[in-house]
């Protein structure tokens, strides 16, 4: 009897971490963060000021399309933001393909904020 | 002390030790916003091969031909004609936006009948397309599929020969459908494909990943 209320408790807490991480947060019926994602990526760009080491560009990091939020950490007080994250990669090829040689920054070589390192998030596509 | 007969454990186990397994297949694809999915895709595949006869109606005097077997299926009805290897407009597919009025991803055939209706549209999509980072202020834009990263174009490129496996579908638990047209569009095959974590492994690997784990 032991047994079957020990497996069954763990058997509870299983599914309640699953619901509760995998569940889909409802709230927004029709989208509208789409939309406001949408429009905040069309008049800001997806990158920062800095390339990544090994390409000399930065570098989209893809992230799942479910993803809110990033996070960038740095020294100091009040310096640890998190942020939404607006860009989606999408079908329309677009120019610039590349920037050119001395258009960013190189990491410094004492990084102060996750930024420098020139890697940001690009949601996938749906 | 009571004996718990295996019967009773039996549905348990299955699941446990795929837990288990799950834990220590779990790779180092750690992301943001979550793990990447345990990548199992159940596709459920079926040709439904909708028989669109095409073009302009062509009626002729000819009388059906006689039944010689009945064992012989039907021939199919496309004797007008125009039935043409090459697509009847190339897919000049380059974006989201719709290209003069049409429907994004079909093109329009023809029109050229009457000239005062529209043709009758056959799906003609870009089945392996790319995918780009969007907006108008990028000073540069990335590209989704790129490996080993960005090449000049001589190097060629490579890409994914069946939409299902784009390894973008693997990230996020959906399901997704997916549509191959064939005969210049008049048939269509029809994919689901679901893109689905077994729960207790999930839930075992977010317990690891989010509590055991050592941050390093």
């Amino acid at each position: 009897m032991i047994r079957r209320i020990i497996l069954a408790t763990s058997l509870l807490t299983a599914l309640a971490f699953t619901f509760s991480s995998n569940q889909a947060s409802a709230g927004d019926p029709y989208g509208m963060t789409q939309v406001w994602a949408h429009n905040f990526a069309m008049d800001r760009p997806w990158h920062g000021n800095y390339y990544k080491q090994q390409y000399g560009q930065p570098l989209a990091l893809i992230v799942p399309p479910t993803a809110h939020m990033r996070q960038t950490l740095s020294w100091g007080v009040s310096q640890n933001t998190i942020h939404p994250i607006y860009h989606q990669f999408g079908r329309s090829a677009n120019s610039p393909g590349a920037a050119a040689p001395g258009s960013f920054r190189p990491t410094p070589p004492w990084p102060s904020h996750t930024d420098q390192f020139g890697v940001y998030y690009i949601r996938g596509p749906w | 002390m009571k004996r718990i007969k295996l019967s009773f454990f039996a549905p348990y186990m299955a699941s446990i030790a795929v837990a288990f397994v799950g834990v220590q297949a779990h790779g180092q694809g750690h992301s943001l916003g979550g793990q990447p999915l345990g990548q199992e895709i159940t596709l459920d595949s079926g040709a439904h091969g909708t028989s669109i006869i095409s073009g302009s109606p062509v009626i002729t005097n000819t009388p059906p031909a006689p039944i010689v077997s009945n064992a012989l299926p039907p021939s199919p009805a496309v004797s007008s004609g125009t039935i043409s290897e090459t697509p009847l407009a190339s897919g000049s597919y380059v974006g989201d936006l719709p290209i003069d009025g049409s429907v994004s991803g079909d093109t329009i055939d023809g029109g050229s009948i009457g000239g005062t209706f529209q043709g009758r549209s056959y799906g003609q999509p870009d089945l392996f397309f790319n995918f780009y980072s969007q907006g108008h202020s990028n000073q540069l834009n990335a590209q989704l599929y790129t490996s080993p990263g960005p090449v000049p174009p001589y190097v060629g490129n490579t890409f994914y020969t069946y939409q299902p496996f784009y390894p973008h579908e693997m990230l996020y638990w959906h399901k997704d459908k997916y549509h191959r047209y064939y005969d210049n569009g008049r048939g269509m095959n029809r994919t689901r494909a679901t893109y689905y974590s077994p729960p207790v492994r999930q839930a075992i690997s977010n317990v690891y990943w989010n509590y055991l784990r050592l941050p390093r």
